[in-house]
């Protein structure tokens, strides 16, 4: 696909050590769009849409603020926030910044665990990407909603 | 905020200005420069902090462990060889290219030495998951190593007053609180000081040596470590809980009339800490803070 000099621009900010470390795309080598509509033709499929899963998300993400760094219960989960100094613009570059606040949660009945970062939520409500597949901060669409039990 | 001071040609207030700023800063012509429409010359005063910034070259001395994932890391000036700063500032680090990350990039991080020390400065970093400077600064950088940074910024600092002074920290945010305690042990500043901070466990506490030798120099200082999630094996006998808990108690026990608050941390524990401190007395005008946004 031909990319406009804007769209490269853009393109260049998911690349590792444009905005992060390793950058938001992983080992997937797929344009951003396919991502993002491969991944949101899954939640048709599960009958879920992105606000549904990014509102869940922020949820335990704010749950997780309360407990200042310690862990919080919250139902069947407990979710533990690091919130990191400085503040980082969306890749996708529509302005505005992003706090490093990154949260761990746990499902207290089956022992897993996922990360995902105040970025993420952002990303997924706002331009439906859960990342490329290989990223760090990946939340798989069909895991998560499992994950969460939606 | 984009707060500065217009002296003439700024025109009227607009209302977005109005509702941001107190009476007192419009009376000092304090202005919102992303609301002040340029259509005349301006007089705008610019501080003298300002005027300081410089672009410094310097050595790292030093690089070590102070917790799991926090280090102290030492800067010694080459050029200028001097750098003056107040107790609270920061300075921006500018990373190299290393790994995957071909672009360097510059981050804030307080500055945790005495500024009566203007050979050297100390950097307390703590690593950030994904994080482009940490990550270089925790992997990569060496000893001997020439870095450049610019700097010193920011106004969060101690403020005139006569009454007691409470700290309170968390992990990195220990950093201006070490360059402020220095400041009031230097200055024999007989203000009774107490200073909380908070940390998950004992692998999380760290400069306690320092803060016993502050204790023991500073007139009336005393330094309250807090555990939120203390380990089993923590043995811990101190305070715990939240850091909320403690200052609420010991807040509460007199009247804070002249009491200062300093915080430095993330912005939750700095906004539960400033409620705790309102509902003890302590008024927004007296709260200072040095958030991690």
């Amino acid at each position: 696909m031909k990319l406009t000099p804007g769209e490269q621009k853009i393109q260049g900010n998911f690349l590792p050590g444009a905005i992060t470390r390793d950058g938001f795309l992983g080992s997937d080598s797929r344009h951003i769009h396919d991502i993002v509509l491969e991944d949101g033709r899954t939640l048709e499929r599960l009958g879920l849409n992105t606000g549904e899963i990014a509102d869940r998300l922020k949820f335990f993400m704010d749950e997780g603020k309360k407990g200042l760094e310690a862990p919080v219960v919250s139902g069947t989960f407990t979710v533990q926030v690091e919130w990191h100094k400085g503040s980082l613009p969306c890749p996708f570059g529509e302005g505005g910044l992003h706090q490093k606040i990154m949260a761990r949660l746990c499902s207290n009945q089956t022992g897993k665990c996922i990360r995902f970062s105040q970025m993420n939520i952002h990303l997924i409500r706002e331009h439906g990407f859960f990342e490329g597949k290989g990223s760090p901060l990946r939340l798989d669409p069909e895991d998560l909603a499992a994950f969460l039990g939606l | 905020m984009c707060k500065c001071r217009v002296l003439e040609g700024a025109g009227s207030f607009r209302p977005a200005e109005l509702s941001r700023l107190s009476q007192k800063e419009r009376e000092e012509h304090i202005r919102l420069s992303c609301q002040v429409q340029v259509r005349r010359d301006l007089a705008i005063a610019i501080p003298d902090d300002l005027m300081r910034i410089r672009d410094y070259q310097a050595e790292v001395t030093l690089i070590s462990d102070l917790t799991h994932d926090i280090k102290l890391v030492r800067l010694a000036m080459i050029d200028p060889e001097e750098i003056l700063f107040n107790p609270g500032q920061y300075i921006k680090l500018e990373t190299k290219p290393y790994g995957n990350v071909r672009l360097k990039v510059m981050r804030a991080y307080s500055i945790a030495s005495p500024s009566s020390e203007t050979k050297s400065l100390d950097l307390m970093i703590r690593l950030v998951p994904d994080g482009i400077c940490t990550t270089w600064v925790h992997r990569h950088l060496e000893q001997g190593e020439r870095v450049r940074f610019i700097g010193p910024m920011g106004d969060f600092g101690l403020h005139e007053g006569e009454g007691e002074i409470v700290l309170v920290a968390g992990g990195s945010g220990m950093a201006p609180m070490v360059s402020l305690l220095a400041e009031f042990q230097e200055k024999k500043i007989r203000r009774k000081v107490t200073y909380f901070f908070g940390a998950l466990a004992r692998r999380d506490l760290f400069y306690l040596d320092e803060m016993r030798a502050f204790e023991k120099e500073i007139t009336d200082f005393r330094f309250v470590p807090t555990l939120s999630s203390p380990a089993p094996d923590d043995a811990w006998r101190g305070e715990t809980g939240l850091i909320t808990v403690p200052l609420k108690t010991y807040l509460e026990k007199e009247s804070r009339a002249t009491a200062q608050g300093y915080l430095c941390g993330s912005p939750g524990m700095i906004q539960a800490c400033i409620q705790v401190m309102n509902a003890c007395g302590i008024g927004e005008d007296r709260i200072f803070f040095d958030p991690f946004s």
